[in-house]
């Protein structure tokens, strides 16, 4: 075709796109913008440490955002939120650990609050008052890491110091409480660091710290006993006062020691359990390595026998009461009072001499049971060797088991096949005053009156010549003495005479009419007169103006 | 070609955007000027819809750190407390100041949220070639440039606040992150809403010629 087409027919030519396709540059902003959002969300993620989640039981103080949790006053963590446990009875609180503190989330790790709190021990949190509470943290020792937690209710008393823990058992607290001090010879070397209930909440474990290097004195031998305030025991041996210090009279605290009697033991390892004793007295004595028990059936009243009383072998304690009760004899229908004593075989041993000791302790503590029971019989069938109740203290009316030898006593036939073994008795107090006065009776009786009665009659008549003899002497002074005393007499008259004499002068002197004394006396007595008028006069004026002491005297205006 | 050209660009003129007077458009990749008034004259806005996109996804991408992000940090006593926006939003309502607290959410979340969603909106349509609502579209972009320029409301009040509470060493504020992002999102969304060309709205409903680029 020659002719022009028609152009206006022709599709359009499509539109380089090229120019559209090609990214402007403005896409920049979006990517840097994308970059550095992406960079703070990744910095951020890197930072940040684990949420763990603290059960308290309230959330004093704490706030979401705004409380921290310090670790040796440095922030390892924020509280991000604070919510009720499910059964509304807890609080949990989460909170977001800083990354570095990561590794110090585990098992054994402690939180508490940290508040203003007002104790007899102190006066801790203060600067809470400003900052608000904070989370105390206590790093622990597990490698088991651990993102749910239970706060404490107190803040441990222990922080990280060295020394150990021991377990204390008892039945129950006292007036302990956490934080209470622990003493070593009066010295504060501890705390209580928790207590819980266990078996079944019928006994007590608590939990001490003793701060090294107080902790190498406690052995296996170490007894533990409750110092709380003022112990006071009367007993059949008095009245015992005991306070470890005025901080444990009023808080409470706990005691250890160990007895001196025994041996020094290897340092006991940590977490060792150990009974706590009521008192020092009780820790100290008990529980003696070898103990025997006897039974005694008295026939008398046992008011005043208490469990712990002493029993004693010629007044020295070597074991006490256990048990004070009444036995029924079914052959004769009776009751009697049954006593149950322990005897520390090695408290009898410990009074001998170390010599003895060493020759004959060994003996006397390992018998084996004939020999034991042969030496026993020896003494009570033998010798005599009787129990018998005696007053400790006339005062409280204690009473308390004495073993002596009553070599008259009655013999008994005993049956050495029991346990506890039935020792006899001897009728003690009162009921034995009567025996006393029986045997004294019975000496009287037997006493040589006739003889004695010759030797008297001798005796008067030596008596009798001695008086005589007496009677010649006293003649004899009368004779040779009496005409030289008459004599010195008289001179001393004379004397006499002489000083009234001379005493007579001085007084005509002195104090006649017209001897110069008497005047000079006069004038003296008004010139004192004078003086103290003047005194007082002064001392009335200094009244009215007491400033004269310091300005000097002015002119008295009108 | 139609009789009845309702734009500019359709007639192949350009139309001058300060004082709307007709061009000829000049030679082919050669930038053009009004010679009335010197304002640079283009059938639509160069890259106008990559652009606005660009800024858009800009601004969203930093709006999420302007609200998470602390925007102030006040230290009273030695304690530190962050607040973020809606930190503060949640404290005015908690304390019983619900206007307040409505002022801040509306100025401070939901507008800039809205221009970026308005923005999207806009932009999705015009790509689409819409040719419904073009008034209505219009109005809102009208909206977003208008409300664009009062959106640095809380950008000032944290100026103000930290230049003012310096009670050092009792308290004092500093500014948080989250100012500099939710800055970034007031200044990106205008700029987007600068690059976006509302001619292109009505492009689309009389779609015989096409001068994107």
């Amino acid at each position: 075709m020659a002719d022009e087409p028609d152009l206006s027919n022709l599709p359009e030519a499509a539109v380089v796109r090229k120019k559209r396709m090609r990214f402007s540059v403005i896409w920049i902003i979006p990517i840097l913008a994308a970059a550095v959002a992406i960079g703070l969300a990744i910095q951020r993620a890197v930072s940040e440490g684990p949420v763990i989640t603290i059960q308290f039981k309230s959330a004093s103080g704490i706030e979401a955002g705004k409380t921290f949790i310090k670790y040796k006053d440095v922030r390892i963590g924020q509280v991000s939120a604070v919510t009720l446990s499910e059964d509304y009875s807890k609080v949990l609180v989460k909170a977001k650990i800083a990354k570095h503190a990561t590794g110090l989330m585990v098992e054994d790790a402690k939180f508490w609050i940290v508040e203003p709190r007002i104790s007899l021990e102190g006066i801790s949190g203060l600067n809470t008052l400003l900052s608000g509470n904070y989370i105390g943290f206590q790093a622990g020792k597990s490698t088991e890491d651990q993102r749910t937690f239970t706060g404490l209710d107190e803040p441990p008393t222990i922080l990280d110091q060295p020394g150990r823990r021991f377990v204390l058992k008892a039945r129950n607290l006292g007036s302990l409480g956490i934080g209470d001090p622990v003493y070593y010879r009066g010295i504060l070397v501890g705390q209580v660091a928790l207590y819980n209930l266990v078996n079944e909440g019928k006994s007590v474990e608590i939990t001490i710290f003793v701060d090294a290097p107080y902790d190498k004195y406690i052995t296996s031998e170490t007894r533990f006993w409750n110092a709380s305030g003022i112990d006071v025991s009367v007993g059949a041996d008095g009245v015992d006062v005991r306070t470890e210090s005025l901080a444990a009279l009023l808080a409470g605290g706990v005691s250890f020691d160990s007895p001196d009697y025994l041996p020094p033991a290897a340092p006991a390892a940590a977490n060792t359990a150990f009974p706590l004793y009521r008192n020092r007295a009780i820790a100290m004595k008990q529980p003696d390595p070898i103990e025997r028990r006897f039974v005694l059936y008295f026939n008398e009243s046992v008011r005043g026998l208490s469990v712990g009383a002493p029993v004693t072998l010629y007044g020295l304690r070597v074991g006490e009461v256990a048990e004070v009760g009444l036995h029924f004899d079914a052959a004769t229908r009776t009751f009697r009072p049954r006593v149950l004593v322990t005897f520390f075989p090695d408290q009898v041993v410990g009074r001998m001499t170390a010599r003895q000791q060493v020759a004959n302790g060994k003996e006397l503590l390992t018998f084996n049971k004939e020999a034991r029971l042969g030496l026993l019989r020896q003494n009570v069938e033998e010798r005599g060797l009787r129990g018998q109740l005696k007053t400790g203290s006339y005062l409280t009316g204690e009473l308390f088991v004495a073993f002596e030898y009553f070599p008259n006593a009655p013999k008994v036939k005993l049956d050495w096949s029991r346990d506890p073994l039935e020792l006899p008795v001897v009728a003690g107090g009162f009921a034995n005053i009567e025996a006393k006065l029986s045997s004294i009776l019975t000496k009287v009786d037997s006493m040589p009156l006739n003889a004695i009665g010759t030797d008297v009659k001798d005796a008067l008549a030596s008596l009798n010549q001695t008086l005589k003899d007496a009677d010649a002497l006293v003649k004899n002074v009368d004779a040779k003495l009496v005409p030289e005393g008459t004599k010195t007499l008289q001179d001393m008259r004379n004397a006499i005479n002489s000083a009234d004499r001379v005493l007579k002068n001085t007084d005509s002197t002195l104090f006649g009419k017209d001897s110069p004394a008497p005047q000079d006396l006069r004038d003296t007595l008004q010139e004192v007169t004078r003086t103290a008028r003047s005194v007082r006069i002064l001392v009335d004026y200094l009244e009215r103006h007491p400033e004269m002491l310091i300005r000097g005297k002015t002119e008295e205006k009108p | 070609m139609t009789a009845t050209a309702a734009t500019a660009a359709q007639a192949g003129l350009m139309a001058c955007e300060a004082c709307q007077m007709l061009s000829r458009p000049a030679g082919e990749g050669q930038d053009a000027y009004c010679r009335r008034c010197g304002e640079a004259l283009e059938f639509r806005h160069h890259d106008s819809i990559q652009k606005t996109w660009a800024l858009v996804i800009a601004a969203a991408v930093c709006y999420l750190p302007a609200n998470m992000l602390p925007v102030l940090n006040t230290t009273t006593l030695g304690t530190s407390e962050a607040d973020t926006i809606l930190g503060g939003v949640a404290f005015l309502y908690a304390t019983g100041s619900w206007p307040l607290a409505l002022i801040v959410l509306i100025a401070s979340v939901m507008i800039p949220l809205g221009k970026l969603v308005a923005l999207v909106y806009l932009l999705l349509t015009v790509q689409r070639g819409s040719v419904t609502s073009n008034h209505e579209r219009t109005r809102l972009y009208r909206l977003v440039e208008i409300i664009g320029r009062w959106s640095m409301l809380d950008v000032f009040v944290a100026t103000f606040t930290v230049a003012m509470v310096q009670l050092q060493p009792l308290m004092s504020v500093a500014p948080g992150a989250g100012v500099l992002f939710f800055a970034a999102v007031v200044v990106l969304t205008m700029l987007a809403a600068e690059a976006f060309d509302q001619r292109l709205i009505w492009d689309s409903a009389y779609p015989h010629r096409n001068h994107h680029g």
